[in-house]
């Protein structure tokens, strides 16, 4: 008999642990009226053009952005990194309503400089807003991606006769396919989650449905809806399944020169996505701001949220560690890693709720900080999983064999051969967990400890009431936060390249 | 801010809320709005679940209480009201029990929760301080939101407005609304229980012609205040709250008579349990401080008699006679909505 791969030990209780709340859903649907009106196929509809849209978007921007910051001499690549990826802190509706509030007849920008804008809604305005705040998944899984390169296949096709551009698009876009990919997946099922987008650009989606539901106290039918939403986030996966790439050797990272023309365009395109991303709602809710002044606003919110979402952050990556592994171990362990990805497809409030349910078995951990973080563990591990999946896969075993034949003890070998090759995988992964929790709002409502404020729940509480201006503040501070983490987590990554 | 009222603009203000002849409302107030300064002293543990926050002015409200009283230990626990009244019935069913108030900002949480049997009633000297109209037994009033049709003066006039709700379905008019907020659904709830069903299908699929969505009421009022549509549905803080932050705004409030149009919603406490605490909490939040508090910062209409209701709001309010505990009966209410294609 064939023995029982090491890592599905940890990866198999991981999966019932992502699988119960899902288990909850079901329990609570019981009974629960399935007709929802004829509106279902038109909502089912509009959810899959949005979401298709949004992953065409995403990938449109983050990958040039990604292939920029990586292999080429971009000034200040370093902090442009953290900018670009400054988005994922925003939630959404933030950056939904600015541009609402921005552009359109009797405007901010209007009324500003007079200048006469189109308005941002319907189908249009929603995906521009979801590829504007999920893009950063596309970018830094491509990052990581990238950094796997190994550069000389390039060199090779060059010195057959391929141009440059044709080479990054046949030979280095295929094979950074599985980072796109795996940020690509992130992107759909935020979209299909989201809520405040698609309602604020007046989109009606499968989301919308659910939260009249879960507000009219008919959980047993917001539960229904959001498990028929999960048949979307399946096919969201078997696509994704079918982007497989063979496994290849590690080498040189792809290095490229800049001329000074293009440094300076792709700098300006850099600009312009951070300016309409993060510039503008910081400059709407300023504008806000200035007309109502600050009330109420605590260091300690910021502090709260770092806090949070640092423990969030590592503890999602080692438990996704044996999740990576175990996905290249075996069908079982790919199915696994694979159940990870369904909790996020589903609106938070619905999920939170479930989460709700299950703490109620374990009073202890009822409104603790401990089942919070386990909350946004099990809701984000996705984006932790993708990321180290993507880097684990590269790194063979034959190099770790060399090195154990040299002499190295099996920490040296995990340490200085293993360690290396996944390390990008790991800032990413820690990077995307902690940007998501910053941002993360109904689970954290619904489940943190009384009294524990952070930046998104002090956000809802303005903007619900009305208060935007205030949000400028908390949202001034998400994204210095962000930005400050990002550095550190990218002054991390080792820049293990040996350069021609 | 604005400056205070004096007794003559009290007493204008009340007679448009109740039908007591002025003088005495002023006598009736004087008896009834207590101030903080009289209550008992709050000390010991306590647990608030609040929905919403209203950026920050509920907070200065508990602040204040907290102040006033320092031994009081107090634990709030803030989310959407809807969200808190999921998870009380959660709490219920599981046999778990964390908060010892509930304070909502709608009634339609509350009669959720009440619905599940786990509140205390209102001690009878709690409910004879608020308006006779509000008295519920299962849950107390404390602060009221006004149905509001906020509209463009420069696209139409005030007389062009149609007075009773229900003709709105046969105007012209460019109408905003947000059918997936929450205080809408509570409206057409109310409308439901006032007209009937098939009037309010009627309503809804007239209206419908003419409308455009939103997501919230304040987008509501911004798109009418913008000039994207003539005339719109919304809480009437909405209006004034926009206007506090650009006085020259577009936007005006019209109001309808004695219909669904006019609703008088009310955020109100359900007592979770026995903690006489509890009890004296809520008699802080109907104090005249807390009360005239409200209605100055976050304009909502004080439930106690003898506090002035906030400035901008037209003369005129006749709400309709609706049991707001019946507003949780949401479900038919968005069978219909759905029917008629406005969700």
């Amino acid at each position: 008999m064939k023995r029982l791969p090491l890592s599905y030990v940890a990866a198999l209780p991981v999966a019932a642990a992502v699988l119960a709340p899902i288990g909850i859903l079901i329990w609570m649907s019981i009974g629960a009226d399935p007709t929802l009106g004829g509106r279902t196929w038109e909502v089912a509809a509009n959810t899959l053009a949005l979401t298709t849209l949004s992953v065409i978007g995403a990938i449109m921007i983050a990958v040039p952005l990604a292939v920029i910051t990586t292999c080429t001499d971009f000034a200040f690549s370093r902090v442009w990194v953290a900018l670009l990826a400054a988005p994922l802190a925003i939630p959404s509706y933030l950056g939904a309503f600015a541009l609402f509030a921005a552009f359109g007849g009797g405007g901010e920008i209007e009324s500003l400089i007079g200048l006469p804008t189109p308005r941002v809604h319907g189908l249009f305005g929603a995906t521009l807003v979801m590829v504007l705040y999920t893009y950063p998944f596309v970018f830094l899984a491509t990052r990581a991606a990238l950094q796997s390169l190994d550069a000389n296949v390039v060199d090779a096709a060059r010195t057959l006769g391929l141009p440059l551009s044709a080479a990054l698009i046949r030979i280095v876009l295929p094979r950074a396919a599985n980072g796109i990919a795996a940020g690509a997946v992130l992107v759909a099922l935020y979209t299909l989650s989201d809520f405040a987008t698609p309602e604020i650009m007046g989109f009606n989606t499968y989301t919308r449905m659910i939260y009249v539901e879960y507000n009219a106290f008919g959980l047993d039918r917001a539960a229904l809806m959001s498990l028929q939403l999960l048949t979307l986030v399946v096919l969201v996966l078997l696509l994704e399944a079918r982007i497989r790439i063979r496994r290849e050797r590690p080498g040189r990272v792809l290095w490229l020169p800049l001329s000074g023309v293009v440094q300076a365009i792709s700098q300006m395109a850099a600009g312009v996505v951070f300016l309409f991303a993060v510039g503008l709602p910081l400059f709407v809710f300023g504008l806000w701001l200035a007309r109502e002044g600050v009330v109420g606003f605590e260091v300690e919110y910021a502090i709260n949220s770092a806090y949070a979402a640092t423990l969030a952050a590592l503890g999602a990556v080692l438990v996704a560690l044996p999740l990576a592994y175990a996905a290249s171990a075996g069908w079982v362990g790919r199915l696994c890693e694979r159940a990870t990805y369904l909790g996020f497809g589903i609106p938070g409030i619905v999920i939170g709720t479930a989460l709700v349910y299950l703490g109620l078995q374990l009073p202890l951990l009822y409104q603790t900080m401990a089942l919070l973080i386990m909350a946004y563990i099990l809701r984000y591990l996705p984006l932790a999983v993708g990321s180290v999946r993507a880097s684990t896969e590269r790194v063979d075993s034959s190099l770790i064999g060399a090195a154990r034949g040299l002499g190295a003890s099996p920490a040296e070998a995990f340490r200085r051969v293993s360690l290396p090759m996944i390390a990008p995988g790991i800032v990413a992964a820690t990077a995307l967990v902690f940007l998501e929790v910053m941002r993360e709002l109904p689970a954290t409502l619904l489940l943190r400890p009384t009294g524990f404020d952070t930046l998104a729940t002090y956000l809802w509480r303005v903007y619900e009431a009305g208060y935007l201006g205030q949000g400028a503040v908390p949202a001034l501070a998400l994204i210095l936060v962000s930005g400050l983490a990002l550095l550190i987590m990218l002054s991390g990554e080792t820049r293990r390249a040996v350069r021609s | 801010m604005t400056s205070r009222r004096h007794i003559l603009k009290i007493a204008a203000a009340l007679g448009l809320l109740g039908s007591m002849p002025a003088l005495a409302a002023i006598e009736e107030a004087a008896k009834q709005a207590r101030s903080a300064d009289d209550l008992p002293k709050l000390s010991g543990p306590l647990t608030v679940y609040l929905g919403r926050g209203e950026g920050g002015l509920y907070d200065d409200i508990v602040k204040a209480i907290e102040k006033r009283n320092p031994d009081l230990d107090l634990q709030v626990r803030r989310a959407p009201s809807a969200a808190l009244a999921n998870t009380l019935i959660a709490e219920a069913k599981a046999g778990v029990s964390r908060a010892d108030l509930f304070w909502s900002i709608d009634a339609s949480s509350l009669g959720a929760v009440a619905s599940q049997g786990n509140s205390r009633p209102v001690p009878k000297d709690v409910s004879a301080r608020i308006r006779p109209a509000f008295r519920y037994d299962q849950w107390a009033a404390i602060s009221g939101r006004l149905r509001t049709v906020p509209f463009n003066p420069d696209r139409i006039s005030r007389d062009q407005i149609p007075a009773h709700i229900m003709d709105f379905a046969h105007t012209d008019l460019k109408i905003g609304w947000a059918p997936a907020y929450g205080a809408f659904q509570s409206f057409v709830t109310a409308m439901r229980l006032l007209e009937g069903e098939d009037r309010t299908r009627e309503w809804l699929t007239g209206v419908a012609r003419q409308a455009r969505s939103y997501a919230g009421e304040l987008g509501v009022v911004m798109a009418v205040a913008r000039g994207e549509v003539d005339l719109g549905f919304a809480n009437h803080y909405y209006t004034l709250r926009l206007k506090q932050g650009k006085p020259d705004a577009t936007v005006d409030i019209a109001l309808t008579n004695n219909d669904a149009g006019s609703l008088v919603n009310s955020s109100g406490v359900l007592l979770l349990n026995d903690n006489p605490l509890a009890v004296d909490f809520l008699r802080y939040l109907l104090s005249r401080e807390v009360q005239s508090y409200l209605a100055r910062e976050a304009y909502e209409i004080p439930m106690v008699s003898g506090v002035a209701p906030p400035d901008g709001l037209p003369p005129g309010i006749h709400p309709p006679d609706v049991d707001l505990t019946r507003l949780a009966d949401l479900q038919p209410t968005l069978d219909l909505m759905r029917e008629t294609r406005v969700l």
